[in-house]
């Protein structure tokens, strides 16, 4: 690896770290959704710190759409990292008349639709990136939906539009952590195998580990290289991937209860992580 | 009296309704859209297991297949989250079960504020959906006793029925000795003068708990509890209504097309009659939130509730 690119990936770790750790301090206070925010970090750190770019207002030009809303919380970590939404107002995450819906509404910053009722996100990510594109914009569409929306027949719909459509400027981002809302996906109703399944509706696919910085840069720029097609990264993860002792605790928590976590042993683990990243960094 | 003395409360109702159900029908399916730990469906599932079927996350293919299920000569019952089973999947119900003359049963969990994510996890109009679907029948069940009776009832009806189900710590407040659940019949739990109150559902509650203070103000009112939405003994609610001065109308549902709009339809098709004032979720978006954090920003609380009864008949 070049010292550039070690660097890069240096940080995304070190970004990934914080988000994990505003993913506990967020969860900790009413319940959450904190194994998937946990398990996002590195997808959520390579996305908002690399590959979006910018605007000219600290904003993102290029667009984001969050389908299945209880991701939000990664969204979350990472947005209080990047500076545009405060530790104090996200803390107020499922107190009652917060603005910080547990699934966002439209128009929440940081949140193109409304989500919370599962799989209307890449259909509407493949609206915008047609009309982005009937526009002539050079704006990449981003759209992360998970394993269990899978199951749902309106995002195979949308898959046959972008393939058909030719949506190269697509990416699909699915959290493929074999878990839905009440056990093992494989076992309620079986999505594998999910990248051979998108490249037969006309996409370009692959499966990488989504705790891999490396993988994830890697193929994000894949889905830059490919033309003529959309693009979808099939990120295979598990909950709590980054926070062992929860990992250990909570392996099939959809959900977690403010007493259901030893959240301090949970701190304590990202925190010594943080410090180990940040010293390594200066060294 | 259909109250029961001391109220308890059961902390997964739908468990034990359901596998009664399946242990006396054993024709009965019990469907999930990966929801059965939401909808408290855990003893049908371990020691009946071919009596449950869980589609996966799935709500449209979850009534479609349900319905195919019926065709071949079982009962469905297809369990999901209210705003799941409504919204989502609305079509399906119309052109699978509406149209079919076969036993069709659609349970639709947490709905309006009953749940704590707004919009969409808040199903206000699910009973204005389906009361929309001709032959429909629909129920919305106040309490552990009622949601059991009318789900014991609806095996035996023919088409589609659309039954509100209750999740979580729930209160048995009606007598299952004295209460009989008859498809259409309405239930009068206080009886007085003045202003008559109508509720539906998870509000029946809300209406029994604002009562309770009526009475301690010493308002006279009449409490009418209406479980069956559709089809409803018009008579009964006519002959309710023309007795009282005024009508309050309370459900956990927008306050068009569901009880409020059905108590109005039949009163303004006879004329004259009693004011009728409708609460309920008005047309914006209710908050989120705990559920009596919802029902103070909506008026619907208790205290609130009792006010607004008071105040129209000033
Ligand atoms: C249309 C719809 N159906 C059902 C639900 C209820 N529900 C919420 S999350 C979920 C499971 C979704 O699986 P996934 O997103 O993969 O869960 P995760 O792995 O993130 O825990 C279900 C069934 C919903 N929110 N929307
Ligand atoms: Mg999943």
């Amino acid at each position: 690896m070049s010292k550039n690119r070690e660097n890069r990936v240096q940080f995304l770790e070190l970004i990934a770290a914080k988000i994990r750790r505003n993913v506990l301090d967020i969860c900790m206070q009413r319940g959450g959704y904190a194994g998937q925010g946990v398990a996002l970090a590195e997808i959520a750190a390579c996305l908002y710190f690399d590959e979006l770019r910018p605007d000219e207002n600290q904003w993102f030009y290029d667009r984001f759409v969050m389908s299945n809303g209880h991701d939000a919380i990664m969204s979350y970590g990472a947005l209080a990292v990047h500076g545009s939404y405060s530790i104090e107002e996200l803390r107020t995450y499922n107190a009652d008349g917060t603005k910080i819906d547990q699934s966002p509404i439209e128009g929440q910053l940081g949140f193109e639709i409304t989500a919370g009722s599962l799989g209307q996100g890449p259909s509407q990510a493949a609206g915008i990136a047609y009309g982005e594109r009937l526009k002539a914009s050079d704006k990449r569409i981003y759209c992360l939906f998970s394993d269990g929306e899978i199951q749902e027949g309106n995002v195979w719909e949308a898959a046959m539009f972008a393939g058909h459509q030719k949506l190269s400027n697509l990416v699909y981002i699915i959290d493929n952590n074999n878990l839905g809302a009440t056990g093992s996906t494989q076992e309620i109703l079986g999505v594998e195998p999910v990248p051979e399944k998108f490249e037969a509706f006309g996409f370009a696919a692959r499966r990488i580990n989504g705790n891999s910085v490396e993988e994830v840069l890697e193929a994000f720029e894949e889905a830059k290289q490919t033309s003529n097609k959309p693009y979808a990264m099939v990120c295979d993860t598990r909950l709590f991937e980054g926070i062992s002792c929860l990992q250990s605790a909570l392996p099939t928590a959809h959900y977690v209860a403010v007493d259901d976590a030893d959240w301090q042993a949970g701190l304590d683990e990202i925190n010594q992580r943080i410090s180990d990243l940040t010293a390594q960094a200066c060294n | 009296m259909l109250l029961t003395g001391e109220r308890s409360l059961d902390s997964a109702p739908f468990d034990e309704i359901s596998f009664d159900l399946c242990s006396h029908r054993r024709d009965v399916i019990i469907m999930s859209a990966d929801l059965s730990k939401y909808t408290q469906i855990v003893r049908v599932k371990e020691e009946l297991p071919d009596q449950h079927l869980d589609v996966g996350m799935a709500e449209q293919n979850l009534i479609s297949v349900a319905a195919g299920i019926s065709k071949a000569g079982f009962v469905p019952v297809a369990t999901t989250f209210a705003c799941y089973a409504t919204r989502r999947a609305y079509d399906q119900m119309i052109i699978c079960m509406g149209t079919s003359p076969r036993t069709n049963i659609v349970i639709g969990f947490m709905p309006g504020i009953a749940n704590p994510a707004r919009i969409h996890h808040q199903a206000a109009e699910d009973l204005g959906m389906v009361r929309a679907i001709p032959n429909a029948t629909v129920i919305d069940p106040m309490d552990v006793t009622d949601f059991k009776q009318a789900l014991d009832a609806a095996v035996d009806i023919p088409g589609l029925t659309y039954i509100r189900g209750h999740r979580g710590a729930t209160p048995r407040i009606l007598d299952p000795d004295r209460f009989h659940f008859e498809l259409g019949k309405t239930y009068q739990l206080r009886q007085g003068s003045g202003v008559g109150i109508i509720t539906t559902g998870l509000a029946s509650q809300w209406g029994l708990e604002s009562s309770d203070l009526l009475e301690q103000r010493g308002t006279s009112h009449s409490l009418l509890h209406v479980p069956t939405i559709k089809p409803v003994n018009e008579d009964e609610i006519a002959e309710f209504c023309f007795a009282h001065e005024q009508i309050v109308t309370i459900e956990n549902h927008q306050i068009v097309t569901g009880l409020g709009s059905l108590v109005s339809e039949i009163v303004s098709s006879i004329g004259g009659g009693p004011r009728i004032t409708r609460l309920g979720l008005p047309n914006s978006w209710a908050p989120g939130g705990t559920l009596g954090y919802i029902r103070g920003q909506l008026g619907l609380d208790a205290d609130s509730l009792a006010k607004t009864i008071e105040g129209v008949l000033q």
